[in-house]
């Protein structure tokens, strides 16, 4: 463990007046200083955990379709996967679960095994609201609001033994996520190619006093925010980030997410020491006709299959080094709704794309979809809490242990690990 | 954005053009007491978009507290300049059917695009393609971006400021999404109809009119909601066709009527809907009314939705979507919300549930959270909130009575919560724009600017809006593109708006006043010593003083003091 201070950079760069003069900013977000040594050069070889958001709940019983349970079929008579052989149905994957068929770009590779799924995961705190649940697998600690930091940026401050750059975390889009956001720095970037003071001639000298500037007259988060902001954009300067180009023909949808995950891809291939991603995918909340194996919820899948299958062709072999996580608040309901569509539901399906994962299964204790085995009677009951698997793909990938700091309240038990992470 | 910052460096390095027409500012300290001055500059900087040059100075000759009253009686207020600039806002001449027809139209041709590009790909060239495409501008597309203007410019230049800023909680609050299908036309209607006329009135009516909006209705699928088992008349009326045909006596042409007869039948039955959908009536007690700790449960949500069932709108054909209450939609057993039973009674089931929840001891504390969120601070201090709960239950939700009782609370005042909030995007490009009194004019460039910040307008797809607190807003990215804002100002070059430097400064000035000045006339005298240090050495460094004015202009507006309000 490397302990440099966390307060640090509050005396030094504020000169110590930074808590007295405004002591605006909670200190749990001011942020600490720890690119301020950072080791001279790019590190090489290092471990990535990319972590994709699916915003608005997706239905996991559509994305991973269970077609050996007959309920399944009972409860969806009009937006029901058909079973796999039919026309349009499911990809079987065991005999039991199979994918939706707009998914096929990731069955190569469940079928080499890098990619796992988690079937029946979700919180054990039964809100179903979108944005408490969100909250809440963000931030780590389900059932408490009152955590302001997200877990993701607990594990960055903790694991000290990593080396830290300005992009050792990265979230894609023009906000900091919620499982981001602490005391640990971490870059919100929405567009790498137009990231840094645009002044022309005038750059350097603007982009130095505008440091200077928010070196002696900011604090809190503004303060920290603007330091990270202004390495980085040196750092980007020299490595030109931007202008790496997709590898092994891979070729990313032109569309939000697929953006996304390319420049996620590009900070991984410049070495840049990303140790953390982020990306968020948005319309999953599919109350209206969100359709069958073709439709609403099928376009979705399509945009998510094929960017994550580029992003992975692109990466090739560093995959070895990589480890896509998907996750989503919660999943819906497993009976179709009035409108043919699905309402707020409880456990979804998750997956491990790359790395150690033990791919080419579907785990998790699977409950049923018969009635009486739903949660609350009516949707697909939580047979693994989140952490359990997040803590799995954290010590199983990035080798981190201290599990208590991440998941505080929380004692995340080995016996419980779904087996998503080769041992 | 990128030939824009192109011209900034230009700009930059020759210095900005502009006619030398003397601005007149006082060079000696405005007169009022200190104390007072700081009162006004928190006033303003929470009423309002921030301060123009010499607010304060007007607000503290007006006395802080009548210059509130004003505040929250717009209807007594001229508003010259606004009414000047609304006549070049085309999108307000336009009914909510004439936008409909234009939606419309642009969707029948864009499915005649389609099929015609179908039957023609064999024949074409890829290349030919898009030749085929008419070159016809997209005119409702062309309004949606005025309209997105049109909230800038009034925030910028109406005097009715604070219910500009209450107009923007509302948008927040009830959020609806521009780009959800008929939303597209919707949305105009719904800003100038349902939020504006409301924004200081009683909160029941706002959450009514709300409630019955067609964008709401269709935004969160409750126009889409029915009783389970119920059924549309249409769809009747094709099945009692359908058997009369069948039961007839076959003659020529029958079996094609009845054949044709399924066909519909089949399609109507794929069209409507079967049963409820939860989710305006969840959104309405976690997002609108009660707050998600409120105290519901998911049953109280089913019966909401059971009790809002009926509530829809009528099928747009060329005119608007209007609200109706289908009886035969709606599910007429008795239903228990939150303790309370609903016996049925049609429509004003949900009326009667509306009420019930716009005087809900925990909407009040729910919404007068996010006000005290708003006014006074990220995390809102709980006497605020308790005086907007208290002058709630008082004043029967009068917005109006609620606001008052938050901006009288000692925590509104208190010393911490002064200069604390950090400006969302929105927040941040309009207060530029006063403080270097800019006009707007009705390009959407400002709109699009907001955009690239992050918060583009009626466009937060999830209901909860936009977030209030600054861990949204602040982080490096951001910041960045921030300070690039600044330097578009810098340049004088700020899409969608005219901006003369001399209104800001003269250039008759030394260079050391003209940082003073600038600190006042921008910040209001708040730079700090390390800011004002760094203009100087800055201005100092610049060869004219038309350049190291245009860089002071952008290093006030890009500092951290600015940020924040």
């Amino acid at each position: 463990m490397n302990d440099r201070s966390i307060d640090r950079r509050i005396f030094v760069k504020g000169g110590g007046l930074a808590l007295v003069s405004l002591g605006l900013d909670p200190i749990f977000l001011t942020r600490a200083a720890y690119a301020v040594q950072r080791p001279g050069g790019p590190a090489n070889n290092r471990k990535s955990l990319i972590c994709v958001f699916q915003r608005g709940a997706v239905d996991g019983l559509n994305m991973v379709v269970p077609h050996g349970d007959r309920s399944y079929y009972d409860a969806r008579p009009g937006i029901a996967v058909p079973t796999p052989g039919k026309q349009d149905g499911a990809l079987d994957l065991d005999g039991y679960f199979g994918l939706h068929p707009t998914l096929s770009p990731l069955l190569p590779f469940y079928r080499d095994g890098s990619l796992a799924m988690v079937h029946a995961v979700g919180s054990p705190n039964s809100s179903r609201s979108h944005f408490d649940a969100q909250d809440f697998m963000e931030s780590g600690t389900p059932g408490v609001k009152s955590t302001r930091d997200g877990w993701l940026n607990r594990y960055m401050a903790h694991a000290r033994d990593h080396e830290d750059t300005p992009f050792r975390g990265v979230a894609m889009g023009s906000q900091l996520p919620h499982v981001l956001r602490g005391t640990a720095p971490a870059l919100a970037i929405d567009n790498l190619r137009s990231f840094g003071i645009r002044a022309g001639r005038a750059q350097d000298r603007v982009a130095s006093a505008f440091e200077e500037l928010y070196g002696g007259s900011a604090s809190g988060l503004v303060a920290s925010s603007a330091e990270e902001g202004f390495e980085a954009v040196r750092m980007l300067k020299a490595i030109n980030a931007a202008s790496i180009e997709p590898d092994n023909g891979a070729q990313y949808p032109n569309s939000g997410f697929g953006r996304q995950m390319r420049q996620l891809a590009q900070l991984v291939k410049a070495e840049v020491g990303l140790e953390i991603g982020f990306a968020g995918v948005g319309g999953w909340d599919t109350h209206i006709n969100q359709g069958a194996a073709q439709g609403q919820l099928a376009g979705r899948l399509r945009d998510f299959a094929t960017t994550l299958a580029a992003f992975a062709q692109d990466l090739g072999s560093r995959m070895a080094d990589v480890v896509v996580l998907t996750m989503s608040e919660f999943g819906r309901t497993v009976q179709e709704n009035g409108t043919r569509g699905t309402d707020h539901g409880r456990a979804t399906a998750m997956l491990v794309l790359g790395g150690n994962a033990n791919g080419g299964k579907v785990h998790g204790s699977w409950p049923t979809l018969a009635p009486e085995r739903r949660e609350d009677g009516r949707d697909l009951a939580v047979t693994t809490d989140f952490r359990d698997l997040f803590a799995e793909v954290l010590v199983g990938h990035l080798g981190h242990a201290e599990l208590s700091s991440v998941f505080p309240g929380y004692k995340s038990d080995v016996k419980r690990w779904v087996g998503a992470m080769r041992r | 954005m990128r030939t824009l910052i192109g011209m900034t460096a230009a700009v930059l390095i020759v210095g900005a053009p502009s006619s030398d027409r003397e601005a007149i500012r006082p060079t000696t300290p405005p007169a009022g007491d200190s104390t007072e001055r700081a009162r006004a500059l928190h006033a303003l900087n929470r009423l309002t978009y921030g301060p123009r040059p010499g607010d304060v100075d007007r607000v503290v000759a007006l006395g802080v507290d009548r210059w509130i009253e004003q505040q929250l009686h717009p209807e007594t207020m001229a508003n010259e300049q606004l009414e000047t600039q609304l006549p070049g806002f085309e999108i307000l001449e336009f009914t909510d059917d004439d936008l409909a027809a234009m939606f419309y139209r642009q969707q029948r041709e864009r499915r005649q695009r389609q099929l015609a590009m179908r039957d023609s790909t064999q024949k074409m060239d890829a290349a030919d393609r898009p030749a085929q495409r008419p070159r016809q501008r997209n005119q409702l597309g062309r309004l949606t971006g005025q309209f997105q203007q049109l909230a800038v410019t009034r925030a910028v230049v109406s005097e009715h400021q604070l219910y500009e800023v209450m107009v923007d909680f509302w948008t927040n609050h009830f959020n609806v999404f521009i780009r959800k299908g008929p939303l597209r036309y919707l949305t105009p209607h719904y800003i100038e109809y349902v939020i504006r006329p409301n924004a200081l009135g009683r909160f029941e009516d706002l959450l009514v009119a709300t409630a019955k909006s067609p964008a709401m209705l269709s935004y969160l699928d409750n126009a889409q909601s029915v009783a389970p088992g119920s059924t549309n008349p249409q769809l009747a009326q094709l099945e009692r066709r359908l058997r009369q045909a069948s039961n007839s006596r076959r003659g020529r042409g029958q079996g094609d009527r009845i054949r044709q007869l399924e066909r519909r039948l089949e399609q109507a039955r794929e069209r409507s809907p079967r049963g409820l959908n939860e989710n305006y009536a969840r959104e309405l007690l976690e997002l609108h009314t009660l707050g998600v700790d409120g105290g519901y449960t998911q049953d109280d949500v089913i019966n909401v939705a059971r009790i809002l069932t009926g509530w829809s709108t009528s099928r747009p054909n060329q005119r608007s979507a209007k609200f109706v209450f289908n009886m035969w939609a709606h599910d007429e057993t008795e239903k228990t919300v939150m303790g309370r039973t609903f016996s049925p009674a049609g429509s004003d089931e949900g009326v009667a549930l509306l009420q019930m929840l716009a005087r809900h001891p925990s909407t009040m504390r729910h919404v007068s959270r996010k006000l005290c969120m708003r006014f006074v601070s990220d995390d809102p201090p709980d006497g605020c909130v308790e005086a907007g709960a208290q002058a709630w239950k008082r004043h029967d939700g009068d917005i109006r009575e609620v606001l008052r009782a938050v901006i009288a609370s000692p925590e509104f005042w208190s010393p911490e919560v002064r200069g604390a909030k950090t400006k969302t995007p929105l927040e941040f490009v309009v207060s530029a724009l006063r403080a270097v009194e800019a006009t707007p004019d009705t390009v959407p460039g400002l709109a699009g600017l907001v955009a690239r910040l992050g918060q583009p307008l009626y466009t937060h797809q999830a209901p909860n809006g936009y977030p209030e607190t600054q861990e949204a807003w602040v982080n490096a990215g951001a910041l960045l593109n921030r300070l690039n804002v600044a330097l578009a100002f810098a340049a004088g070059r700020v899409p969608g708006a005219a901006v003369d430097h001399n209104r800001v400064v003269g250039l008759n000035h030394e260079l050391h006043d003209m940082v003073a000045l600038v600190n006042e006339a921008l910040l209001n005298g708040t730079a700090s010593p390390n800011t004002l240090r760094v203009m100087e050495e800055q201005a100092a460094q610049t060869a004219n003083r038309r350049q190291a004015r245009a860089m002071l202009i952008g290093y006030a507006l890009g500092s951290p003091e600015f940020q924040r309000q």
